[in-house]
């Protein structure tokens, strides 16, 4: 897990342009709560040991932010930075290539059905 | 395991509805303690605001939307790499025979293991000696 910043010029400066902190191993917890919740519901005990977690959400923030700088690489060729660019990464793990299907059709179901929600709603207020 | 997996029969990949059916047989069969856990596992999440915080600082996009569709890819992306990492260290500690709570060491082998497999992303570093 070292850190290689002659190999990745860009994602260095791309950090430094977002005014990230000057130590970033410091980082303040963001995910403590939950991930505590999750590690139970993965097999861990009840209730995690605080280093623990502490480890798992320093690894899980490295792999977030090293899959979104790989997005954004394939993204920045094409414009902008579109989902499909992080469902081409994850093309060859199948488990998480179905979830992510999964997650956005039942994103779109939502978004459809708060339209037809929002469309209903006008046309009771338009009969008034 | 006290849910016998070998009395409940095999199904096609294919049939929604059969699929269903078998996750509730097999749900009714759980204890307390499994079904605490299967509660946790189904209900948890990375929160949404936190996450954008972390991918607009990565990117540098500024006023993601609530309710774009990355967020919810990488957050789920993010779950299941957890779960990874958990199930792995399960297992790392069962070679082991540890019983008990899991242990930094623990998950450090297991992420050891998922670079191994290639489930990490990796970043391309110029290698100098093959």
């Amino acid at each position: 897990m070292s850190n290689t910043p002659a190999a990745a010029p860009t994602s260095s400066s791309k950090s430094k342009a977002a005014g990230s902190s000057q130590a970033p191993e410091k980082r303040k917890p963001l995910f403590q709560k939950e991930l505590q919740h999750m590690m139970y519901g993965f097999g861990d005990e009840q209730n995690p040991l605080p280093e623990t977690v502490a480890l798992v959400e320093d690894i899980v923030v490295e792999y977030v932010t090293d899959l979104t700088h790989k997005a954004q690489e394939i993204g920045t060729k094409r414009g902008r930075l579109l989902v499909d660019d992080f469902l081409y990464l994850i093309r060859k793990d199948l488990p998480k290539l179905n979830r992510c299907r999964e997650l956005l059709a039942m994103q779109e179901e939502l978004k459809q059905a708060r339209k037809a929600f929002d469309v209903d709603e006008e046309k009771i207020t338009s009969l008034d | 395991m006290e849910v016998d997996l070998t009395l409940i029969p095999t199904v096609e990949a294919n049939d929604g509805e059969k699929k269903v059916a078998k996750m509730h047989s097999i749900i009714s069969q759980f204890t307390e303690e499994q079904m605490s856990r299967y509660e946790c596992f189904r209900r948890s999440t990375l929160h949404k605001s936190n996450m954008k915080k972390l991918l607009e600082s990565i990117t540098g996009i500024k006023n993601m939307n609530n309710d774009d569709p990355r967020l919810s890819v990488v957050s789920g992306i993010a779950k299941m790499f957890v779960g990874e990492l958990v199930e792995t260290a399960r297992l790392v500690m069962v070679k082991r025979n540890e019983t008990g709570h899991i242990r930094p060491c623990h998950i450090r082998e297991s992420y050891r293991r998922l670079k191994l497999q290639g489930k990490v992303p990796q970043r391309t570093a110029p290698r100098f000696f093959r």
